[in-house]
């Protein structure tokens, strides 16, 4: 009797179970249902102009045909009606007979991003010593990011090759460190030092350089700036507090170890190595074998710093250092590309930021 | 900078007996990494990390210096040639300050080339020799003493050499080849036909010593760091000389290292003196420095004594004399980085090793402060929407143009935030908004074959003003593709506008921002943090009594036009209800069929009333009615 009935109602015939297996919610199977069986325009629709204008002799066979096919579609319909309805329910009916194993429904939770999380495990580490969180604008003057850390006038840092400027204003820049935030909280504690009982506090945040981007290399990037300001406050207080924190950070087990080093704004300044956390100082490819990774630069605060901000350097002394917050990422994940960390791709991030 | 073993033994013979492995770490601890070991030419180099400040010690004979400092050990003297002074055989003019002491001479040159250890010397330096005595003997002494020379051609000098200020208009040939066109403030050697080098950076093309050559001038000088560092700037020419005299060369090895040329190309080519003098004098030496005990113990935090103190300085070249509870130091000629005391403090603890300071945790002064409500408010917030399935990302702080025009507000103008010098076009302006980065990122992430991407950035937005942009820290919210599908209790389907909504809703926003759609089956919104309500100063918000009468509900299906405003009916059902007794009024559902009278959709409207008693049905009834007649006031009509 098939051959009664035009191909493309046949065709659609055939796709019927498909398409109403694909239909994922009750609004898909609404306009599934209007197009096969609505009152008009649908495939039954035509049929029945189909049959009305049929010979007499055809219409009995035709008309079977044609309740065949509505009858198959319209109890499909209602059939996948009742299954997404029992879906909306939440299927209690399963709660009999099913198998625990079956995948069940998980919370989708998202991720911090890594280099965050990096951050706020610092702030973590910091806060039981006292220390709390100063932040800063991305858009600085020459003042607070050369000028007032004792980086001279001529220092090659402050080249258009190597530092962000503004069009409009040619005096602001884009911050090259978190060490602006320096300046411009001892600028603000200035006058109640004494007060406060000096100041001890971290500034984590984004920064930019002009390099390209490549595997080792980015315009923008994180640092989290450390400072303490105090009465006789030495390289012993530097020491024991960074090793008070990269146990905290990186296990009891570590050593640290400090090598001189040169910074404008610190003096004596040096480069802090910690003992590599990931092969516990035995070698690996990560120290180079040698049992040791560099982790920041840090110093004793030079007297210009403190001066610039109007406090007295015979009177008051302390320590800064500051730390590349990419580069620990990369050297505690072995991420062999710091693009990775500014692609944003899902993976990535719940893979090495989850969650808390 | 690479640094040659046996020439290094040769300045300190003690560092001979150490093994490559001791000899870094002593450079190390000294404050020298060693950043990797070669071996060419038979002869192993060690690549020294030098810092900018340590310009004494880009040398061979710099760095045996402070090795022998750290051992004490003595240095090897230098091998002095004997050069006796005469009147000049060419007039040398020191025509600015930059230049205060040159020592030159003119040789004429016989038979004979650079010895095949200093080529091979040079070759492990990375260095290629020219074979030319007067070129290698400079580039030698450079590396071996750290003090740069120069040879001129001098059968191709007109007339007498002046050092001083480029003139308007003069231009140079470098011995690289470039033409350079020289600007004010470039400090130049110049003869009687103008600019022949330019002053401690390179020299001229003009008069190179080429084989040809059968006299040289020697220039053996001093030059001020700041015009050094200036000029090699300006024509982006960093070249071993300028690195040394830009970082401060040592004014007595002017004279010296002319002296050690000299007897270089006597025993190299056989050479016969012409001359030999000096122009001008050595600059006058930095004041000396006063060193107190109790600065040193402080910065230390170890009991240094004035003895071990005065003995390192001492080692390090600085003359020490005694005075009250500390000493007075003159740093030597090559030491321009000791400026104040807590250099020489920082010298003395070097020389003891860093691994002596001790640990001590500072005491606390005063009372910690607590973290800042706005910071507090921004790590709450990103772990609410990490746990609400949001994954945080982080994006450049510049985009293009183009980018930056789709969501930038009117009244922002971009001129105010692009950057003179960007890397290039796509990262040149200061973003007003972070939709434009977060849908690139949402996009790569559907590319990549996500099923859903849920995404967001706490970063700073920018606003152009008068005095340069302000920034405020910016939520911004994306979301898209399919929900769900994933387990047998969860339907599939496409996110929706209203699902961002809802996070907003959850986010406790009092107004919902306006949801953008930035693609297909992609949303999002971004608000000010300051617009989020802040955790309130109590930690716990003061209780507020709930009934324990049952609460009532009922539905209201209402036809609307397709065109009704949701907020206009929920105010009038409202203001018919009693307050006391309405605990929520919501659609909880919408339905649109062809079925429905044309123009027309159904809102199903629940009511939740509880009050303290309980509530009867009839009275109930009369609240729905009275509900039904407000609705109907809009032109609504129970759904039959």
């Amino acid at each position: 009797m098939d051959h009664l009935l035009p191909v493309e109602i046949l065709e659609a015939g055939r796709a019927f179970p498909t398409a109403l297996a694909a239909c994922g919610d009750l609004d898909a199977l609404l306009r599934l249902k209007g197009a096969y069986v609505g009152r008009e325009g649908s495939h039954a629709a035509r049929l029945m102009d189909l049959l009305k204008a049929a010979p007499k002799e055809q219409k009995r066979d035709l008309g079977a045909a044609i309740n065949a096919l509505k009858q198959q579609w319209e109890e499909g319909l209602k059939g996948r009606q009742a299954e997404l309805e029992a879906a909306k329910k939440n299927l209690a009916a399963l709660a009999s007979n099913w198998d625990p194993a079956l995948p069940p429904p998980v919370p989708a939770h998202g991720a911090l991003h890594p280099l965050n999380r990096l951050m706020d495990r610092l702030v973590e580490v910091f806060r039981p010593l006292g220390f709390h969180v100063e932040e800063g604008p991305e858009v600085e003057t020459e003042a607070h990011n050369f000028d007032g850390l004792n980086i001279p006038e001529d220092h090659p840092a402050k080249a258009s090759s190597d530092t962000f400027y503004l069009a409009a204003h040619p005096e602001l820049l884009l911050r090259t460190h978190t060490s602006p935030v320096q300046v411009r909280t001892l600028l603000r504690v200035a006058p109640d030092l004494a007060a406060r009982g000096g100041i001890r506090f971290l500034a984590p945040g984004r920064v930019y350089r002009k390099d390209e981007i490549d595997p080792t290399h980015s315009p923008m990037f994180h640092q989290v700036e450390g400072m303490l300001v105090g009465h006789g406050i030495g390289m012993q207080h530097l020491k024991g507090t960074l090793e008070y924190a990269l146990r905290a950070l990186f296990g009891p087990h570590t050593e640290i170890r400090l090598r001189p080093s040169y910074f404008p704004f610190v003096e004596p300044g040096c480069e802090v190595d910690v003992s590599c956390p990931l092969c516990a100082a035995k070698g690996c490819r990560v120290c180079k074998g040698s049992g040791w990774v560099e982790i920041l630069g840090a110093g004793l605060i030079h007297p210009n710093v403190l001066k610039y901000a109007g406090i007295d350097p015979t009177e008051w002394s302390g320590w800064a250092f500051g730390m590349g917050v990419e580069r620990m990422a990369m050297m505690l994940s072995q991420t062999p590309d710091l693009r990775l960390f500014f692609e944003n791709d899902q993976r990535f991030l719940r893979a090495m930021g989850g969650l808390d | 900078m690479w640094i040659e073993r046996k020439v290094l033994a040769q300045e300190i013979p003690a560092a001979a007996g150490l093994a490559t492995r001791q000899l870094c770490e002593l450079l190390a601890a000294l404050g020298f990494p060693v950043d990797g070991v070669a071996t060419r030419e038979g002869l192993e180099t060690l690549d020294v990390d030098i810092t900018a400040n340590r310009g004494d010690a880009m040398s061979h004979r710099g760095l045996a210096r402070e090795i022998a400092a750290k051992l004490g050990q003595s240095l090897k003297l230098i091998p002095l040639t004997e050069v006796q002074e005469q009147p000049p055989v060419v007039e040398v003019r020191l025509e600015s300050p930059a230049c205060p002491i040159y020592s030159t001479a003119v040789l004429e040159l016989g038979a004979g080339n650079t010895p095949l250890d200093v080529q091979a010397f040079l070759l492990a330096l990375e260095s290629t020799p020219k074979r030319l005595a007067a070129v290698d003997a400079s580039n030698e002494l450079l590396h071996r003493y750290g003090h740069p020379t120069h040879a001129f051609d001098a059968d191709r000098i007109q007339g007498a050499v002046s050092v001083r200020w480029v003139r308007p208009g003069e231009t140079l040939v470098t011995l690289d080849g470039t033409t350079r066109t020289l600007v004010v403030g470039d400090l130049v050697i110049a003869d009687e036909s103008g600019p022949i080098a330019l002053a401690g950076v390179m020299g001229g093309d003009g008069t190179k010593v080429t084989e040809a050559t059968r006299r040289v001038l020697l220039e053996s000088a001093w030059f001020d760091p700041r015009t050094v560092r200036a000029v090699a700037r300006r024509h982006s020419l960093h070249t071993d000389a300028s690195h040394r005299f830009g970082r401060g060369a040592d004014p007595a090895m002017a004279t010296v290292a002319r002296d050690l040329l000299v007897g270089r190309l006597q025993a190299w080519c056989g050479a016969r003196l012409v001359g030999a003098w000096t122009v001008g004098s050595r600059p006058a030496t930095a004041p000396a420095l006063d060193l107190d005990e109790s600065l040193l113990t402080r910065v230390a935090g170890l009991r240094l004594s004035l003895d071990e103190a005065s003995g390192a300085l001492q080692r390090l070249g600085c003359a020490v004399t005694v005075r009250d509870q500390g000493l007075r130091v003159s740093p030597p000629s090559w030491r321009h980085d000791l400026a104040i005391a807590e250099d020489l403090a920082e010298e003395v603890l070097r020389l003891r090793g860093y691994e002596h300071i001790p640990s001590v945790l500072p005491p606390l002064e005063g009372p910690p402060e607590p973290l800042s409500g706005a910071y507090l408010q921004r790590h709450r917030l990103s772990r609410r929407l990490a746990h609400l399935g949001f994954h945080q990302t982080v994006t450049y702080g510049f985009i293009s143009p183009e980018m930056d025009a789709l969501f930038a507000a009117p009244g922002n103008p971009v001129e105010g935030r692009t950057l003179s010098n960007p890397l290039g076009q796509e990262y040149s302006v200061l973003r007003a908004s972070l939709l434009s980065s977060l849908r690139a990122s949402a996009e790569q992430n559907l590319r990549q074959g996500a099923r859903e991407v849920r995404l967001f950035e706490l970063a700073p937005t920018y606003v152009s003003g008068p005095q340069g942009p302000t920034e405020g820290h910016t939520l911004g919210v994306v979301w898209g593709g399919t929900l769900g599908g994933e387990d047998f209790l969860s339907p599939a389907r496409r996110v929706k506008e209203a699902d961002l909504g809802g996070i907003a809703r959850d986010l406790g926003l009092a107004k919902l921002p306006q949801v953008q759609v930035l693609g297909e089956d992609l949303y999002g919104f971004e608000i000010p943090v300051a617009g989020l309500p802040e955790a309130g100063a109590r930690i716990i918000p003061a209780f507020r009594p709930f009934s324990r009468f049952p609460a009532v509900e009922r539905d209201l299906s209402l036809l609307v036009d397709l065109g009704q405003s949701y907020e206009a009916l929920v105010v009038a059902m409202w203001s018919a209800l009693p307050s006391e007794a309405l605990l929520d009024l919501r659609c909880v559902d919408v339905f649109r069929h062809r079925s429905l009278p044309e123009g027309r959709q159904a809102w199903l409207m629940r009511m939740r009333f509880q009050a303290e008693r309980t509530l009867v049905g009839e009275e109930v009834d009369g609240w729905v009615s009275a509900a039904l007649v407000a609705a109907e006031a809009l032109g609504a009509r129970l759904r039959a």
